[in-house]
């Protein structure tokens, strides 16, 4: 009887979950697979043939312009990463923590919502009048008279698009953590407070901890987006600043198949291990 | 120090939220190493004088003193008043020995690791969870937190520790085991505890005394015997549920309410006119009964409860007020009453506590 019980709950359980597994096959797995095998074909200048060689994979380690770029990406990622989160962090804790009432901190999270009802393109090149030589920045300094000749680094330069990623993704840092200081018990904070404990302490010792796990899911979120970015640093660098991103959207550009897939695999593995990474810092699954 | 001086002492303190006033002027003061259980309905302030104390809430107006020291102005984590929260507040993401060492290790004092795990050792044993110390908060029982949280307050030798209804999330069984282990453990440490409840059977079974708070005020403070025998005014008794309360008027020393007019030798000043008589001292009689020991309360009877030891029987008046009858089981076997019939229902007038606008005396 109750194996029988069993056996239908397995049937059910392989109904519920096929036609996800079988969406995730065609469009995740399958693409995945298809793109570790193109990067082992041979590529001519007009023609790529399925002989497997490892020419592809020789030439992107080979090349100081393809190395480089991996590097930049891996700097930029956690220039990106790091500023996003400490500009991210104390507006959370203001939205999720210290406003008192439930209306405010909701209103505060739409309007940090509110950018994304532009475009994506727009809200990046929305950055080269404020940025340029000629740009708000520069011409408010001049007027002040903090500066004579305008910063000319501001824009066009890696500083930009650092600043226009940061812009563009802390909210999605605010986000999460907002969310799990919102969850905090403020009778622990009390407690603590009781128990001899002043700010700094509960901070470090409560508050940041149990915050952790919206943390990770915001830098989750960040990793995943600026490690594939090739918009910003396109629309911002005037192509001084090469991430793995625009590497792809070049080689594809010229049917460079094979180098493509070389760099669309290794920018994978890269972020497989930044997101296994973050899922060792906290148990997503008990937190949430 | 000696019992009777006062660990803690409130004067005139006012606590409003907009235009409600949740503390009204308070004047209270506490002994040193008792038992004090604060009792109030739901909504009566106890819980915001809980705050105020332990500096969670600045009062509007008055000022609070703490082993003879003026603490209305200090921040709540240099006070050094312990605090028992409903919810146990345990740090989730905190052992259970981390959690008792929280008060120790963040401290203005620094305390050296040897003497944490003494202390913390001590204290997980004296609540009784000695082999737990490295469990997390949500593998243990609701009674085990308690526990946690109680180790995490006296672990820091506080003289005065506040527990915010701290049996109320517990079941019937545990509660009554709690209460008594709460007794012991104070005294064994020299150190006071006020219990907010707003349980009556609690505060009257736990509190060397009882202060009922009613409406932001302390209305009556004294022994749990003289509350339940002397409430001070009719609300008191409200509280206490152990009274069947008429409204009437009082004129040339007899009560006139419901049940026709009964003398009265005594009245308490009270805002109106109240007569009381406690539950088992209200009998049962038949309409036609000719031997009444005082006035006669017409009733109709709706049902009755068994609770063991005794009989509630609750029967409705003329104008669908309820009247309770207790009836304890020593006193012999109830007589059986059918539902929907009419009784009489009756007492010693000597018994009743008369509430009055005009106290006579």
């Amino acid at each position: 009887m109750s194996a029988a019980i069993g056996k239908r709950q397995k049937a059910t359980t392989f109904q519920l979950l096929a036609p996800g597994v079988v969406w995730m096959i065609l469009f995740l797995v399958a693409p995945i697979m298809m793109i570790v095998y193109v990067s082992f074909w041979t590529q001519t200048t007009f023609a790529i043939n399925s002989t497997l060689t490892l020419d592809s994979w020789r030439n992107f380690f080979a090349s100081e312009a393809y190395v480089g770029a991996l590097w930049t990406t891996i700097r930029l990622w956690l220039i990106v990463l790091t500023l996003t989160f400490l500009i991210g962090y104390p507006a959370a804790l203001y939205v999720g923590l210290l406003v008192k009432s439930k209306t405010v901190a909701t209103v505060l999270l739409v309007l940090c919502v509110i950018p994304f009802w532009t475009s994506f393109l727009i809200r990046v090149l929305a950055w080269r009048p404020m940025l340029g030589k000629e740009g708000a920045i520069n011409i408010i300094l001049q007027k002040v008279g903090l500066i004579d000749t305008p910063i000319e680094v501001l824009l066009f330069s890696e500083l930009s698009v650092i600043i226009g990623m940061t812009q563009i993704y802390v909210v999605f840092m605010v986000g999460p953590i907002a969310f799990m200081l919102g969850r905090i018990d403020r009778n622990i904070i009390e407690a603590a407070r009781d128990l001899g404990a002043g700010f700094g302490r509960i901070f470090w010792k409560i508050i940041f901890p149990l915050s952790l796990p919206g943390v990770v899911v915001g830098a989750i979120f960040v990793s995943v987006m600026v490690l594939g970015e090739f918009a910003t640093s396109g629309a911002l660098s005037g192509r001084k600043v090469n991430l793995l991103g625009n590497i792809i959207v070049t080689q594809v550009g010229s049917l460079k198949w094979a180098m493509a897939s070389v760099v669309g695999v290794i920018l994978t593995i890269l972020l497989g291990i930044v997101v296994a990474g973050f899922l060792r810092i906290v148990d997503l699954k008990r937190e949430i | 120090m000696t019992q009777s001086d006062p660990i803690f002492r409130l004067e005139g303190v006012t606590r409003r939220y907009g235009n409600l006033t949740a503390l009204d002027g308070i004047d209270f003061g506490a002994e040193d190493n008792s038992y004090i259980a604060l009792l109030g309905p739901s909504g009566s302030g106890k819980t915001s004088l809980l705050r105020v104390i332990a500096g969670f809430e600045a009062p509007d107006t008055g000022r609070i003193w703490f082993q003879g020291r003026d603490i209305t102005d200090l921040p709540a984590h240099e006070r050094g008043i312990g605090f028992v929260f409903q919810n146990f507040a345990l740090f989730p993401h905190l052992t259970i020995f981390e959690n008792v060492a929280f008060g120790l290790r963040n401290g203005a004092t620094k305390v050296p690791d040897a003497e944490i795990t003494d202390r913390v050792r001590a204290s997980i044993d004296m609540v009784g969870l000695a082999g737990l110390e490295d469990r997390n908060p949500d593998q243990i029982s609701g009674g085990q937190k308690q526990r946690v949280a109680l180790a995490r307050s006296l672990v820091m030798q506080p003289k005065l520790v506040l527990l915010d209804e701290p049996l109320g999330a517990l079941d019937a069984n545990l509660r009554e085991r709690m209460q008594t282990e709460l007794r012991t453990i104070r005294e064994r440490l020299d150190v006071t505890f006020l219990h907010v409840t707003g349980s009556e059977t609690e505060a009257l079974a736990m509190g060397d005394r009882v202060a009922v708070l009613d409406a932001g005020r302390i209305v009556q403070y004294d022994t749990p015997d003289a509350i339940y025998d002397r409430p001070i005014i009719s609300d008191v008794a409200l509280f206490l549920n152990r009274f069947n309360l008429f409204e009437g008027t009082l004129k040339d020393g007899s009560f006139h309410g419901a049940f026709g007019a009964a003398p009265v030798s005594s009245v308490r000043a009270n805002d109106s006119d109240v007569y009381a008589i406690r539950y088992d001292r209200t009998r049962i009689f038949d309409t036609d009964a000719s031997d009444l020991p005082g006035p006669a309360l017409p009733v109709r009877y709706l049902a009755s409860e068994y609770l063991g030891s005794s009989i509630i029987f609750l029967f409705e008046t003329a104008d669908h007020k309820t009247v309770e009858v207790d009836h304890h089981l020593s006193l012999g076997e109830p007589r059986d009453l059918s539902v929907g019939q009419n009784y009489i229902l009756s007492w010693d007038p000597a018994q009743a506590i008369v509430f009055g606008k005009e106290a006579a005396q």
